[in-house]
């Protein structure tokens, strides 16, 4: 059974329409690719996945239950954490601290026991599991750091370990690799894959086509809030629609 | 637009003061000293778009604080010009009562604010819903990203968006000048009602705010000649209060997103 | 991140100078600014329990009603049950997050601005409540008739003893809220404050988050409100009004609401400077105003920015903004 079921969803602000009936699932294991031009739908669907927005019609299965219409922090709880366009970091806490927020769902704290010390335990479980993904991360040198001052791969990268800290079973991806130089997409490429590899299912928003294509088993692409195609990298590559409507054009 | 003016009330007071100062003191034409209002609280307006709350827009709570900077300036300014003392009156231009059926009874300056109120409002209704600014406006109100990605001009629509608003307020304090009471702190009653009807109708919502302007005068009347005045006021705010329980976001608004 | 690592020994010498000249401070001053400093402390109180509330990034118009909820409580309690300060200062707050927590239904449904104007709502219905059920509240001209307190045979009339006592429970509260600040709840605030849905997006449920701020905001200020009116005696609705509120905002602001110190630096800055310009009268607000959009347009991180502005001015020291929490 697909571990992502996206069946005729769409999703309308008064007279646009963002998503128009997209249909698509995303078995367990793979790495999906979502692609397609700028405005095609792309951070739509992951807001309406994610919970942030509620698609108009439409619905949403994760692992057979229906997701649409729940809350974000409920998403998260259930195992889909998604990261964000741009970098998304809380830029004035240092890495640590970042990937401390990500704690939140297996560790949680109150105020009482706060205010008079009663959790160090929990604390203690929370910072072992922060430190363990900052390594797995190659971040434990930058831990003291601020997130505002790190370069640019390694904010993707503490990005992916606040998800990763929260222990997701489905990571939403959105756009890892804009704006970064050749060293920093393969890096991110192996990152990536070593997140997958520890058994988290990946969809990926991407304009990057290198890493699209390294990275992706499959790719599903939007164009004007529809899914103009899908299908495996080569598949879409040789697809005459997608070439006119987007590999055609700059690339 | 997510900008919150609590200065609004004190731009209709601004309004007011304007006819006072021109047409009760000076004695320029009624209509003429309107317009000055209009144009200078417009003026007013543009000011604090362009100064204000562009410079802030990223984080509405500063533009916010500004208004209300502005708001105790414009009191005191209007305190200075007005003098200490009591509240100033304008003498109504119109004069006489129009009766209808011989039970409805309505002085001609009424009938004048309300066919003026009403020919703006339907100006206003026009232009939201079918030019291409209303369009806009919503677009950029709903999704501010996702407007600009359609090629909108949001500086634009955000300097229109103010300077309608503002000329509003403008006419709305010349309007009202003559019958009520014109002192600096008229404002904040102003803007409660504002809110409560903004509120309930629907933030964004023009056709939802008129309704419930309506529903609100005769509530608020009914409930204030039968239990008091701030009896009604609270219960006013509680139907305001219920009304976001029920349904966030007022009774014609839309769902507004992140 | 251990609280305590933050208490150095340069930090425990400045605390205990700053502690025995704020002790003996009063004796110097006129009765007049006596009261003054008693407010003052109180206010601070206010200010600091404000920006937990705003931690989370909503900022809310009731909380100048909330102090009036435990300045209420507190009259009542005093007039119908006689109860002593030890009783009437925690029940205030307890009404106040009572209060608190019902409101959280409606308000927190909203965000931003619609909860602003929400909470401004809900606390003028509050206040004109008081107004108009003169057989409880005692209408416009409110509850009178609490004596000032007497604990351990001192009169708290008095203004230096009722200082000495409201100073200790001031700094009670500020101890409890900085341990709050600093601990994973407080971090989980920032977070929501900065980056709601990122924090969301790793399960945070932000709304519980922002009703525990909201009722243990209020929670304190019911205490700042139960404080004042023990050393006032009475209580009226006036007190509480908006204009209160804007106060509370403008010190909250002008101080800078990134550091835990920066409102307390506004409200003390703020009330010496309207005790200087107090001759100045009917421009008082307009001077108010502008130095509130002056304040946000060149110094959007208040008066706690400045002396590290100008340290980097010279081109000394670490550059400005520091981040919140570094302390730790």
């Amino acid at each position: 059974m697909a571990i992502l079921e996206i069946n005729s969803v769409s999703k309308r602000f008064g007279g646009l329409t963002a998503l128009d009936n997209v249909s698509f699932q995303v078995e367990e294991g793979e790495i999906r690719g979502l692609i397609g031009p700028n405005g095609a739908g792309k951070s739509t669907m992951f807001k309406n996945i994610a919970g942030f927005q509620v698609p108009t019609t439409g619905s949403i299965h994760y692992q057979g239950q229906s997701i649409e219409g729940k809350q974000p922090h409920t998403i998260a709880e259930m195992g889909i954490v998604r990261t964000f366009q741009e970098t998304t970091l809380f830029q004035e806490l240092s890495v640590f601290e970042n990937a401390l927020v990500g704690t939140h769902i297996r560790a949680r704290s109150n105020v009482f026991s706060a205010v008079l010390g009663l959790d160090r335990q929990k604390q203690q479980a929370a910072n072992d599991r922060v430190m363990e993904v900052l390594d797995f991360m190659g971040l434990i040198e930058r831990k003291d750091q601020l997130a505002s001052e790190l370069p640019l791969g390694s904010q993707r990268a503490l990005a992916l370990s606040i998800a990763l800290v929260s222990e997701p079973k489905v990571m939403l991806m959105d756009e890892p690799f804009a704006g970064m130089n050749g060293e920093e997409t393969s890096h991110m490429m192996d990152l990536t894959r070593k997140v997958r590899e520890s058994g988290i299912t990946i969809v990926l928003v991407e304009h990057d086509m290198k890493a699209v294509m390294g990275l992706c088993n499959y790719l599903t692409v939007l164009n004007f809030g529809q899914v103009l195609a899908q299908g495996t990298p080569e598949e879409v590559r040789n697809n005459d629609k997608v070439i006119e409507a987007y590999l055609g054009g700059a690339r | 637009m997510g900008v919150v003016n609590f200065a609004h009330g004190e731009l209709v007071m601004a309004g007011a003061f304007t006819i006072w100062l021109l047409h009760a003191q000076f004695g320029l034409g009624y209509i003429p000293a309107i317009a000055a209002a209009i144009v200078l609280v417009t003026a007013i307006g543009l000011l604090m778009e362009r100064l204000l709350f562009r410079p802030t827009r990223s984080d509405p709570l500063a533009g916010l604080i500004c208004s209300i900077g502005v708001l105790f300036i414009l009191q005191v300014i209007a305190a200075l010009i007005g003098g200490d003392g009591p509240s100033k009156q304008v003498p109504p231009p119109f004069h006489g009562t129009l009766v209808m059926f011989d039970v409805l009874r309505i002085p001609y300056q009424r009938v004048f604010s309300l066919i003026i109120s009403a020919a703006a409002l339907g100006t206003l209704w026009f232009f939201l819903t079918r030019s291409k600014f209303g369009w806009a406006l919503r677009a950029v109100a709903m999704d501010r990203e996702a407007a600009e990605l359609q090629g909108i001009n949001t500086d634009r629509i955000s300097v229109i968006a103010i300077g309608v608003g503002t000329a509003l307020a403008g006419l709305a304090g010349g309007l009202i000048a003559p019958l009520t009471n014109i002192n600096p702190h008229m404002g904040h009653n102003v803007i409660v009602t504002a809110f409560i009807v903004t509120i309930v109708g629907g933030v964004g919502s023009l056709s939802g705010a008129v309704l419930a302007a309506i529903l609100y005068a005769v509530f608020h009347t009914l409930v204030t000649v039968y239990f008091g005045g701030t009896i009604a006021t609270i219960s006013g705010l509680v139907l305001m209060v219920i009304v976001l329980i029920v349904k966030p976001t007022g009774l014609m608004g839309a769902k507004v997103s992140e | 991140m251990s609280s305590n690592s933050g208490f150095t020994m340069q930090r425990m010498v400045v605390g205990a100078i700053a502690l025995a000249a704020l002790l003996t401070v009063p004796h110097f001053l006129s009765f007049h600014h006596q009261d003054l400093l008693i407010f003052l402390t109180i206010n601070v109180l206010a200010v600091c329990s404000y920006r937990l509330v705003t931690l989370t990034g909503e900022w809310s118009l009731i909380h100048a009603v909330m102090m009036g909820v435990g300045a209420y409580t507190v009259a009542l309690l005093v007039n119908h049950f006689d109860l002593a300060i030890w009783f009437t200062l925690p029940l205030a707050g307890t009404a106040a997050g009572l209060v608190a927590a019902l409101l959280c239904f409606p308000l927190l449904r909203m965000t931003q601005f619609y909860f602003l104007i929400g909470s401004f709502a809900a606390g003028e219905a509050i206040r004109l409540t008081w107004v108009e059920f003169v057989g409880v509240f005692g209408g416009t001209s409110g509850l009178r008739g609490v004596e000032a307190p007497i604990v351990f045979g001192i009169d708290f009339l008095d203004p230096i003893p009722y200082f000495y006592f409201s100073l200790s429970i001031v700094l009670l509260c500020l101890f409890i809220l900085y341990r709050i600040e600093n601990s994973r709840v407080g971090l989980t605030l920032h977070a929501i404050h900065w980056k709601s849905a990122l924090a969301e997006s790793v399960g945070v449920d932000a709304w519980r988050y922002r009703a525990l701020a909201f009722i243990l905001g209020s929670f304190f200020v019911g205490i700042a409100g139960g404080l004042k009116i023990h050393y006032l005696g009475s209580v009226t609705p006036n007190q509480f009004t908006v204009g209160f509120m804007v106060f509370i905002l403008i010190w909250v602001i002008v101080g800078g609401y990134n550091k835990f110190y920066g409102p307390i630096i506004g409200v003390v800055v703020l009330t010496i400077f309207d005790e200087s310009i107090r001759s100045f009268e009917v421009l008082r607000p307009a001077i108010y105003g502008a130095m509130l959009i002056l304040s946000i347009l060149f110094l959007p991180l208040g008066l706690e920015s400045v002396p590290g502005k100008i340290k980097s001015w010279f081109g000394i020291g670490s550059p400005p903004p520091e981040p919140p929490l570094s302390d730790q």
